[in-house]
């Protein structure tokens, strides 16, 4: 299609890679953390851990601290897309829309304020 | 881990995430009342499984929406402002709320989602404001603000084999809406699709697969708001929310894909009598009353 859209062509799909790659390393994550919790007999968390006990669950080689990190890598994806609308809207010049994806990104940088106060 | 269980959350997923992903309202409209109603999930673990289950649906089905071209991008972040703000404030509320007040709103929120799919119709182009050429798409003719005509946008239909362009109408009370879906997302977990796609194709015009693309689209982002808060409060059970993801990959990926290729609302009556049954379910539930077969 030739339509008047083409101009955030680029930009839909750099969202769509940042999510396509966010799921991929995401899913290899909960892929590899299943598998060594099978492996392993261990059984996974019934509550993940707070931030700051997940990287240190994964170097000790817990299975459930793998799969506590894919949670939160897939949760920040389509944070990290609205960073790509943000630098998108910007270099594209349309800076009310920048603005607006930084107002999103502030509200749900509060969220995970919330949780990483835990 | 049981492995029955597992498997059993697995398959709701999936089933979940098809419809959802169909209907353009979010796995969880049906995965928190099945988990509840008939797995006996923790109310407040199958929200925050649901939530972190809809973002995961979300990046899946919204990438095959954008490839599509039905997703609006400037809309999308328009309406996340007061939806994302809603929904971290119906987060707050839902994650220390009695059960039954939020059973009780989970069950209206359904049977109006059901009554709506059932009165749903396809915006026509004539009301949406058909747009002349790719100038005016760009914000320059008619003499109108940039803000409302830069949101004005194309899509190539392939269900009915042409280009759709459309301008959406009504922002201030789009907006006010997506603040309401947002609360309602983040109290119950289910994402918002299942009042962002009624009001952005009743109210503000929009024809039903870019309201469809663009709120799958921002379910995600509002899901992640939901499920911060939830984490932040111990409701991350990652035994319900694995098997929750797997599932949703597997039904949004399938959902996503039948949405391109079928005319979305013959189904609607038929899925408006699952969302009924639902709803009626978790509002009796509220009051105590349990059906037989559920928990």
């Amino acid at each position: 299609m030739t339509g008047p859209d083409d101009r955030l062509a680029p930009l839909s799909q750099a969202v769509v890679t940042c999510l396509t790659w966010g799921f991929r390393v995401g899913a290899a994550f909960l892929a590899g953390g299943l598998a060594w919790a099978l492996y392993q007999r261990e059984p996974l968390n019934t509550d993940a851990d707070p931030f700051v006990e997940v990287v240190p669950t994964v170097l000790a080689g817990e299975a459930a601290g793998i799969v506590d990190l894919a949670i939160l890598w897939l949760m920040m994806t389509p944070v990290a897309a609205v960073v790509v609308l943000l630098v998108g809207f910007l270099r594209l010049g349309e800076r009310r829309y920048a603005l607006l994806s930084l107002v999103v990104l502030l509200i749900l940088g509060f969220s995970i304020g919330l949780a990483l106060r835990r | 881990m049981d492995a029955e269980l597992f498997l059993g959350y697995g398959l709701v997923a999936a089933v979940a995430a098809v419809l959802g992903s169909m209907l353009g309202l979010g796995g969880g409209v049906f995965l928190v009342p099945i988990l509840t109603l008939f797995f006996g999930v923790d109310q407040k673990v199958a929200i925050g499984a649901s939530a972190v289950a809809v973002v995961t649906n979300s990046i899946v089905g919204s990438s095959v929406h954008l490839r599509s071209r039905f997703t609006n991008l400037r809309l999308a972040m328009l309406l996340q402002v007061t939806t994302a703000a809603g929904a971290t404030a119906g987060a707050l509320f839902g994650v220390g709320a009695d059960p039954r007040i939020v059973s009780a709103v989970f069950g209206g929120v359904l049977l109006y989602a059901a009554i709506s799919m059932l009165i749903r119709r396809e915006a026509k182009s004539a009301p949406s404001a058909p747009v002349a050429g790719s100038a005016a798409l760009a914000g320059e003719l008619d003499g109108e603000s940039a803000a409302p005509s830069t949101l004005a946008a194309a899509f190539h239909d392939p269900a009915i084999g042409r280009d759709v362009r459309y301008r959406p109408r009504r922002l201030p009370l789009g907006l006010g809406i997506s603040a309401g879906a947002g609360v309602i997302s983040g109290m119950l977990g289910v994402g918002g699709g299942v009042v962002m796609v009624p009001a952005m194709n009743l109210v503000m015009a929009v024809p039903l697969k870019a309201a469809v693309g663009t709120s799958a689209f921002m379910v995600g982002i509002t899901s992640v708001a939901t499920a911060f808060v939830f984490y932040s409060q111990g409701e991350i059970n990652p035994t319900v929310v694995v098997p929750a993801i797997i599932g949703v990959f597997v039904g949004g990926q399938f959902g996503s894909r039948l949405t391109r290729r079928l005319r979305v609302q013959r189904l609607a009556a038929v899925f408006s009598v699952l969302l009924f049954y639902l709803g009626l379910s978790l509002l009796l539930q509220a009051f105590g009353v349990t059906l037989p077969g559920q928990r």
